[in-house]
């Protein structure tokens, strides 16, 4: 179970094989989210609660996981799961609502090092949100949108309120809105880069969390550093994928 | 003098008794319930908690015991000797017959305050040191007749500065190059010139035999608090949150008393170390922190955070101005004439200092090198570097840390904070998540 920010997502692993997803919005109520979510992946799975061995809980709501028997870090769930996902991967970056975290791994899964963004969301997955809204465009087509654009106009991704204002103030410019969101992506994409550098990169690069599914910000991310991030399948289920993947090691472990 | 008779503030804001007696009012109760909350978290942690630790959370309540003390002793007509950086001399001090105490904040709420007078990117240990003056909450500060400044950050060197709006200061001028010619005997001429101060302030001679008292007096101090630590090299004995405390203390409790305690604590340490009575799994990862000083009573969210994580960690030593750099050196002194000792003070507040502040040839080696000792000799697992917004210095000597950190393969996580509750949720997945990336380490 992996309890985000905006939505809580679970995975049903069987052995060593994903059997089952499930996602909700966690709302007011993350506990209730994450049951229903948990539920939802069962069903696709055709099990139920009293098969389940062993629940590992994620995310920044962990401690409020119903059913957990432990609970893991973030950091060390990105880890496991992207090199589960990609075994060449050496460097986990995983970018939420939120929240964003670059991870080194070695090759058993275990994080070396990690770093996350700072307190601002600027970096991270409610910044795109934030600028769809000033350029009245759906959140799901910025990535198409930004793709589409012939050149780069630089702004500020120092804080989601003065980006905001920055991408008015292009706006007055009457540039038009692919490069604005274009501009988002690569303000972002500047951030996420430092923030790794700081960290050193060791590829293989693996890219999960929500963001990981829009275009527009991979393209301006392999831009700025230069590579070309690899993205596994459901990236935004990383997470319940590395807690799921701790607590078949648990049931493991126990089972011994 | 202004309209109503009141010397005029060139910094502080004008604010009325009645605001100032609320504000202090309430920062003081919720300061109150933060101290006792932080000691019953520390007991907390250690079911057999030594008995001698009983002293030091009495000393901790800053409106308690030792307040009242210092009070009685001025009214005696005993000056108090105040200061903010640990470059003060506190022999002089003593050896006048007065008493020194530090008196920078912890206190967050009146970082809040501090926002008033400086922008809010200013560093909150000097923030808070503001708010706290503006109303006349921090006991020590008050209760000082004079304060030395000594000019090691920009933070420290303003703040003196808009101190002076309403307290004695005085400045000393520290040389930023450690190991150029000229620094130690310009140091020397500041802590001469402070001597002269501090004896026509105080009305006392500081003779050859006061100030030998004094620095023996220190000696004792600094042999108690280096067997503390050393007590902290092997299996854990004591919690670090403990240790930091008591570490602390010794900047506003009695020399004498707390070297006494201390000893006192030490016996019962070295009885359960002998009983292998451990304060926590050997297992427990082992962590050093350093950075930005911390101080009591609510910059202890990083401490708590450690050693009540899931998974726990126990901090084993640290490199700071509010820990362990209090009385790691002693002053080494030959031949005991006046000159030999107040040299032999400068050399020791100089020379020993890992302030980065300072450069030299080789930049801040003198970190470096600790760090890396301590590392070593303490068995350290992890560093945990702790930097407040605004900490300039600190943080950016990060870099060359870390690369030296590597070399040893200590990994060390680099945290950011601000004096502040609400990131503690942040905080805590970010500690967590390291002492888990430890865990690892040793597993495998």
């Amino acid at each position: 179970m992996d309890l985000g920010t905006q939505r809580v997502k679970a995975v049903v692993l069987k052995d060593d094989v994903v059997v089952g997803r499930g996602q909700m919005f966690a709302g007011f109520d993350p506990a209730k989210a994450t049951e229903q979510a948990v539920n939802d992946a069962l069903k696709a799975a055709n099990l139920s609660l009293l098969d389940v061995n062993h629940f590992t809980a994620t995310g920044s709501a962990m401690d409020l996981a119903p059913h957990a028997n432990n609970t893991v870090s973030m950091m060390g769930a990105d880890a496991k799961a992207g090199v589960f996902l990609i075994p060449q991967a050496r460097t986990v970056i995983d970018i939420g609502a939120e929240e964003a975290r670059a991870v080194k791994c070695d090759a058993r899964g275990l994080m070396m090092e990690f770093v996350v963004n700072e307190r601002c969301a600027a970096g991270a997955g409610a910044f795109i949100e934030a600028m769809a809204r000033a350029l009245e465009v759906k959140l799901d087509d910025m990535g198409l949108l930004a793709l589409k654009a012939e050149r780069a106009s630089p702004i500020n991704a120092s804080c989601v309120i003065f980006g905001e204002s920055d991408v008015v103030s292009l706006i007055h410019r009457q540039e038009s809105k692919p490069e604005i969101a274009r501009a988002v992506f690569d303000a972002m994409a500047d951030r996420i880069s430092s923030m790794i550098h700081r960290l050193g990169i060791n590829p293989e690069v693996v890219l999960v969390g929500g963001v990981a599914k829009d275009p527009g910000f991979v393209a301006s991310l392999n831009r700025k550093l230069d590579l070309a991030v690899q993205i596994p399948e459901y990236p935004e289920y990383a997470g319940a994928l590395g807690a799921a993947l701790i607590a078949a090691t648990r049931a493991k472990g126990a089972s011994k | 003098m202004s309209k109503n008779g009141t010397v005029e503030q060139r910094y502080l804001p004008e604010i009325s008794r009645k605001e100032m007696d609320e504000l202090k009012n309430t920062v003081k109760i919720a300061s109150q319930k933060i101290i006792a909350d932080n000691i019953e978290r520390m007991k907390r942690a250690d079911p057999h908690r030594p008995e001698a630790m009983k002293y030091f959370d009495d000393i901790a309540n800053l409106f308690g015991r030792r307040q009242q003390e210092i009070q009685a002793e001025k009214e005696k007509g005993k000056k108090v000797i105040g200061y903010m950086c640990l470059f003060a001399p506190t022999e002089l001090i003593l050896a006048a017959d007065a008493i020194p105490v530090r008196v920078n904040s912890g206190w967050y709420d009146t970082s809040k305050l501090g926002d008033r007078v400086v922008p809010v990117e200013v560093c909150p240990v000097i923030r808070s040191t503001i708010g706290a003056k503006m109303i006349e909450l921090s006991p020590f500060l008050e209760q000082s007749d004079a304060l030395i400044s000594v000019l090691t950050c920009d933070g420290m060197t303003k703040l003196s500065e808009i101190l002076s709006d309403q307290q004695t200061i005085w400045g000393m001028n520290v040389p930023r190059i450690k190991d150029s010619t000229q620094s130690l005997r310009f140091w020397s001429d500041e802590i001469k010139h402070m001597k002269t101060q501090i004896e026509s302030f105080t009305g006392n001679k500081i003779t050859r035999k006061n100030l030998n008292e004094a620095i023996t007096q220190s000696h004792r101090a600094t042999k108690a608090f280096r067997r503390l630590q050393n007590l902290r090299r092997t299996n854990p004995v004591i919690m670090g949150r403990d240790a930091m405390l008591v570490n602390q203390a010794y900047t506003w409790d009695d020399t004498k008393r707390w070297t006494e305690k201390t000893e006192l604590l030490c016996d019962e340490l070295e009885k359960r170390a002998q009983q292998k009575d451990w304060v926590c799994s050997p297992d427990t990862p082992r962590v050093m922190i350093t950075g930005t000083p911390m101080f009591w009573p609510d910059n202890w969210k990083l401490p708590t955070l450690v050693e009540e994580g899931n998974p726990q960690g126990i901090i084993v030593a640290d490199e700071q101005c509010s820990g362990e750099r209090i009385l790691n050196d002693p002053i080494g002194v030959d031949e005991w004439s006046m000159d030999d000792m107040l040299n032999a003070i400068s050399e020791r507040y100089l020379m020993a200092s890992t302030c980065p502040c300072f450069t030299s040839k080789n930049g801040n080696e003198d970190r470096i090198n600790w760090l890396i000792n301590k590392a070593k000799e303490w068995n350290v697992q992890g560093v945990v570097y702790y930097v407040v917004r605004g900490c300039m210095l600190y943080a950016m000597e990060y870099s060359r840390v870390k690369k030296a950190l590597d070399k040893i393969n200590v990994p060390v996580y680099y945290l950011d904070t601000e004096y502040t509750r609400e990131d503690v949720g942040q905080l805590k997945t970010r500690v967590e998540a390291f002492m888990e990336l430890l865990n690892a380490r040793v597993d495998f």
